[in-house]
This record gives structure tokens, sequence and C-alpha cells, in this order.
């Protein structure tokens, strides 16, 4: 019987979906404190450049991967950096996704086993949520996908709902002066977003599922609908923690987001410690993120070892995920590790898939003229 | 997982100075010294039948350093567990706060996880266990009570309310502002709250009257409704009372060839609420006699604000709230970036110039 799950195809707003999806995740609620002390109040600025430098960086893997229709970045990167070049960059990705995986889970068992099980040691909850994920990623992407799209819907509103009720606390003046003193902070600040946009690089395995009559200049409409999409909703949430917390409140907290919304009281109903409410709707959020990172991973491996399969690779990645997010045991280490990722994360947007596109643009270039 | 009854909740704290170590309720300190009394108003949990009861809840002490040392050491003298989670109030009595800072007494509250951010915290003259011991007459738990009353803040021009939780306790703490709590006192079995404690940062400096208070409230525009009082201008020695619905308030820095000064622009929406003596005298029917009413209450609102002022500045020396800080931060970021090191000596000079506007909408039910 045919597998109904085995997804092969998809159109250019679904893709749009995985990458909204895929990059907001466990960083609304893990990165803001970097991002503030690093911007101050300039934080909305970095957030808006974050949004466009990365959605250049979507572009260009989207001209890319329209290069080589069909294939992915496993398949194509040999042909354009040779055999052990190829391997060093879908190692590389693999690698981007893996740290983003073992950061995000090492953050939820900080914030989940602080806020709501202080008994409960991480590693049990990070095994959980890892068991949890590791269940959805086993299945084909037909079912990954319509998570995605359902929780799209349904998560990603009451989250937003939840969140804005913290404009009950909001003071404007907080947010002044809104043009920034330090433009560097800013500047650097915008390029540290990047831990809160990254997934987009999912593109580079997803693009062969998209209909081959998507014009290049769709699928760029699509996915720069999702950027903006995105780009708001961290907005909204930098605003919203320095409107109600200030500044220099929010760079002392660990956690900002969720102090934010404990602030909250509805005055003359029962619902009380909002926090809670929104640490549940941000679970979901999360483990659809790391569910998909996952899929990718085991994706990256299966077509690498050319299996038909991406279970058990998937199964393989398993221990060593835990592993990685488990040995991450101190903030300072969580700090580190945040930084690696961000620069392993740019340096591969903003050196490799440059470098693929020239070098196949010569490449082809070079063969038209060979042929000529 | 705990049930309801196997809890004990926590509904006040009392820190005060420890000036009697009781050997029963306290403990062996390797560390430290036998500095503060915690004392924790708990609620009694009892069923429909047993409510005849005087009092809803109970105290517990202790004395030691640590606040959660004392705390956990309480286990000793409860069946269950105590429960932070629905804390109320925090009450400190000012001797503790001529000793140590601010931030030191509210640290175990801001770290742990339990506690909210909208828990009231007030400051008393006198003992702060005898506060969290009072019985309110309306039987409702004390903690609860303690916390309703800032809740009327808006309408109570003495009561500096605005802002004063824990929650922005720690903005102001991380902010580097200086802090206005309510000030809170006991005496005859009355509770009452008025007045305010003021903190040059976390440092307690001592306490603003009512009077200063409401004048700060009118500067800040932080009242939603108030009451001015003045001498009738027609029949002196008798009363007449504007009662405040609606205001627009303005404090805007400026800057002008490096001179710093404020302007704080008020408009004030509201009626006639009382008008005591010859009413045949004071037509309020009479469109001159009012304009005449808005100028006296708009002079005597700006002379509240000046006598605010000079409390604050001149005697205090203390910007409250830090708020003409932050106004000047956000609105002149580089002056600001210019003065602030030297802020706490520049303020007492900065002028402030007050201009208010009254409108007398209404007149009430009666002439």
């Amino acid at each position: 019987m045919a597998n109904l799950e085995a997804k092969r195809s998809m159109s250019a707003f679904q893709l749009a979906i995985v990458v909204f999806v895929t990059c907001i995740g466990a960083q609304i609620m893990l990165t803001p404190r970097a991002l503030i002390a690093q911007a101050k109040n300039g934080s909305w600025i970095s957030v808006i450049i974050g949004g466009v430098l990365f959605y250049i960086a979507t572009y260009l893997m989207l001209r890319l991967g329209k290069k080589y229709p069909d294939e992915t970045i496993v398949e194509y990167a040999p042909r354009i950096f040779g055999r052990m070049g190829g391997i060093f960059v879908i190692a590389w990705l693999n690698l981007v996704f893996f740290l983003q995986v073992i950061t995000i889970f090492y953050g939820v068992g900080k914030i989940i086993t602080f806020y709501m099980f202080d008994r409960t040691p991480p590693e049990v909850v990070i095994l959980a949520l890892l068991v949890l994920c590791t269940y959805c990623a086993l299945q084909d992407w037909g079912t990954i996908l319509r998570i995605h799209q359902f929780l799209f819907v349904i998560a990603y509103s009451i989250l937003l709902i939840v969140w804005l009720t913290s404009i009950l606390n909001f003071q404007p003046e907080n947010l002044l002066p809104l043009w920034p003193v330090d433009v560097k902070g800013v500047i650097a600040g915008g390029l540290s977003t990047w831990g809160m946009y990254g997934g987009y690089e999912s593109v580079l395995l997803l693009l062969p599922l998209v209909y081959r009559k998507v014009s290049l200049n769709k699928l760029a409409k699509e996915v720069g609908l999702a950027f903006i999409g995105v780009t708001l909703l961290f907005l909204i949430i930098i605003i919203v923690i320095i409107g109600v917390l200030t500044v220099e409140d929010a760079k002392n907290l660990p956690f900002p987001a969720l102090i934010v919304i404990r602030s909250v009281e509805l005055p003359g109903t029962f619902i009380e410690r909002l926090e809670n409410y929104l640490l549940v709707t941000w679970i979901p959020v999360v483990f659809d993120t790391l569910a998909a990172m996952m899929f990718f991973m085991a994706q990256i491996c299966m077509r690498q070892w050319r299996h038909a399969d991406h279970r058990p690779a998937l199964l393989l990645l398993v221990p060593i995920i835990y592993v990685g997010s488990v040995l991450i045991d101190n903030p300072q280490i969580y700090d580190q590790m945040g930084k690696l990722t961000m620069w392993v994360g740019l340096a591969f947007s903003f050196v490799v898939v440059p470098m693929a596109l020239l070098l196949s643009w010569w490449q082809k270039g070079k063969v038209g003229k060979d042929c000529g | 997982m705990r049930e309801l009854q196997d809890r004990n909740f926590v509904l006040a704290v009392a820190i005060d100075k420890a000036d009697e170590v009781k050997e029963v309720e306290t403990f062996f300190q390797p560390n430290g010294t036998k500095r503060y009394r915690v004392s924790l108003q708990i609620l009694k949990l009892a069923s429909g039948g047993e409510q005849k009861e005087e009092t809803k809840t109970f105290i517990k002490s202790n004395t030691g350093e640590s606040i959660f040392e004392m705390v956990r050491d309480m286990l000793g003298q409860n069946s269950k567990s105590l429960w932070f989670e629905h804390i109320q109030v925090i009450v400190i009595s000012d001797a503790v706060l001529k000793d140590v800072g601010l931030s030191e007494i509210l640290d175990f509250f801001k770290r742990d996880a339990e506690m909210r951010s909208r828990i009231k915290i007030y400051v008393t003259s006198g003992k702060a266990q005898s506060i969290i011991e009072f019985n309110p007459p309306s039987k409702e738990p004390g903690g609860v009570y303690l916390a309703n009353i800032i809740r009327l803040h808006l309408k109570n021009v003495h009561v500096a309310g605005s802002r004063t939780d824990l929650g922005y306790t720690i903005q102001y703490f991380d902010n580097k502002s200086n802090i206005l709590l309510p000030r809170i006192e006991m005496a005859d079995k009355v509770v009452k709250l008025s007045g305010s404690a003021v903190f040059k940062k976390d440092k307690f400096i001592g306490y603003a009257d009512e009077y200063a208070v409401a004048g700060l409230k009118f500067m800040l525009g932080t009242e939603k409704s108030a009451v001015v009082t003045i001498d009738s201008p027609k029949t002196p020695g008798y009363q007449v009372v504007f009662e405040l619905f609606r205001h627009d308030t303005k404090l805007t820095p400026h800057v002008e060839n490096g001179v710093i000064y404020y302007t704080d622009d008020i408009t004030m929406y509201g009626n006639i609420g009382e008008l005591q003596g010859d009413t045949s005298l004071n037509d309020t029917l009479d469109p001159e006699y009012l304009r005449i009413l808005e100028v006296a209450f708009a002079e005597e609102i700006k002379r509240t604000i000046y006598y605010a002022d000079k409390v604050f500045k001149k005697d205090m020396k203390v910007d409250p709230v830090s708020r003409f800080a932050t106004k000047l931060k956000s609105h002149e970021p580089n002056t600001w970036e210019q003065v602030k090191d030297q802020w706490d000596e520049l303020y007492p000079t900065i002028p402030l110039y007050v201009s208010v506007n009254v409108s007398i909408r209404n007149i009430g039910n009666h002439k």
C-alpha cells in the first residue's frame, strides 16, 4: 500500500509556513535577554536588520536551490565544491542544525524545570521532550508538514493572545530613546538575531519538494511574507519586553519574556500566573521546531549515506543530541554555545552559500563556453 | 502533588529587627547573627462549620540573618509546608531599613520562582509584625485586606501606590532608580496607609507626608481621581471641594543652551464635590463664580506641586522614583549622557515650571 504520508510535493505557501514555524521556536523565550543587553533601546532596529539580513541569506539559498531542481544541497554540494569539499559543507549544515537543537533542548529543560517542575532534573525534561520530538521526526514529511500547519494556526494564535495580555503593563516611555545612542551595539545585535531567525536553512533541503512550476519570484515573495511575519512577531516580543520591564531590568533577567507575563494580573478573574499558560502554549511551538530540525538532520544523513529511509539515521542521532544537550551544564557554556552556533550559522549563510552560488555560476558559465 | 489542605498559604511577611531572640523559635546559626525577625501570616484552612473563630490567619516568627534560612527553619513550627504562591504583602520596619538597603531585604523575594510580581510592599515606623497581626473588622484574611487597601490609591492622593509592588521595585533596583513605597502605620487597632517612605537608590532616607505625596501625584499625573480643598473665595473660613475626574498631565524636559529645566502642563476636569458656607453667596450657577473657583483650585494644585517639589528637591535632595532623570534620558538622551554621573548633585538645582488649568464641568446634584 502506498504511504500517503510520504509527501513528494508542496506549495510555495507551505514552504513559507515551514520557514515561519522553524524560525520561531524556543528562541522567543531564550534569546531576548542577550539581544536587549547588546542593543538596548535599539533592539527593535536589530530585529529589523536581522529580518532583512536573513531574508537575503534565504533568497540566496533559494537561488542556489533553483539552479539544481529536484536536488537538495546534499546532492549538488559535492558537484560544486568537489567530493571532500561537499562532505565538509554538508557536515557544516548538519552542525548548524545540531548546535541549534542541543542549545534549544538545554534552554527548554532549564525553563521548564525552573518554572514548572522545580524538583525534576532538567535531563528528565529533555529526555521526555526528545522522545516526543523523535516520535514526530520518525514520521514522513507529510505528517510533519501537517503538524506544522496545524500548530501554525492553533499554537501561535494562542501564544500571541496570552502574550499580548502583557500590554496591560506596557509603558511606552520605557522604549525611549527610540533611536539608538549605541549604533555599534545595534548592528552587532542585528547579527546576533541569527539565534532568533535560525532555521531558514531548511529551504536547502525542502526546495526540491516545491512544485517545479513555481518561479523563483513567487518563492521569494512567499518566503518574504514568512519573514515579514517572523520579524513582526519578534518586534512585538522585544517591544513589549522593553515597554513592560525597561532595558535595564530585562537584561538582568534570564528569561524576561516569562517575567513580562508574570506581571500580568487580570482584575476580576480567577486566572492567575499567566506564565504557566504561556509555557503550556510555548511547548508545542518548541516541539514542532525541534521535530523539524531533527528530521532535517536525519534527512541529510540519509541522503549522504544513500539510504532509502531517514529513520535509522534519526535513531542514531538521538543519543548524540541527548548527550550534547546535557553536556551544556551551566549558563557560561550555554552562552559560549550560543555564540558558537551563531558564528557557525552566519558563516554558513554568508560565506558558504554565496561561495556555492558564485562557483555554480562560474562552473555553468565554463560548461557553456566549453560547449561553444 | 500536595492537596490544598496540605499546604500552609503564606499571605503576608513582616520583617523587623530582632529585638529579642526566643530560644524555642530560633535555631543555631553557624554564620551571621540574629539580626532580623521574620514573621509569616498564614491562612487557616478550615471547613465551613469550623469558621467561628475570630481570625482567619495565624502568625509564626523566627530570628536570624538569611530570610530564606529562617523560612526553612520555620517548617519546624509547622505541620504543613509553607507556600508562597499567594503572598499578598511584605511589611518592613524602617528600623531594618536604617541599617541595610532594601535590595538586600528583598533579594529572597525577587529570586524565588514562587513569588508574584504584584506583591505589595509597605514600610512602617513601628513593628511590622503588629501590622500583619491586625485582624480586619471585615473578617477578610489580614494579608488580603492589607493588599487591597492600596488598590484604592487611584482615588486617594495621600497614598503613593502607583508602581510600588515587588515587580516595579525590582525594576527600580535594576535601573538604579530612587524608590517610593507606601507607608503603613498602626495605632489603637487602626491600620492606615498614607504618605510615603523615600529611598535614594535602595537606601531609606525618610518619609514624605501626605501633602507632598499629593503634590507628587499631581506633578506626575499618577492620580485617577482626587479631592482638592480650598478656602471659599467669597466666604473665608468655609471650604469648597473640587473632585477631579480626568486630567491631562505632561511633564516635559527642556534643554536650552545647555540649561535644563522642566515644565509641567496640567489640565484638570471635574465637579464641585462639596461647598460649605452660605450657598446664596457662593452661587454655583453663576459662571463668573465658577471661573473664580477654577483659578483658586488651579492655584491650590500649583501650591501642592511646588510643596512636593520643595520636599523632594530641597529637603530630601532626591529625584522621586527618578522620574525626572527618566524623562531626560528618554527625551534628551545626548544631554543625559553628559549629566548622568552628576545627576544627584544637579537635580536639586533644576527648575520646574508648573502651569495648571482647572475646568469645572458640573456642580453636582444641587446648586
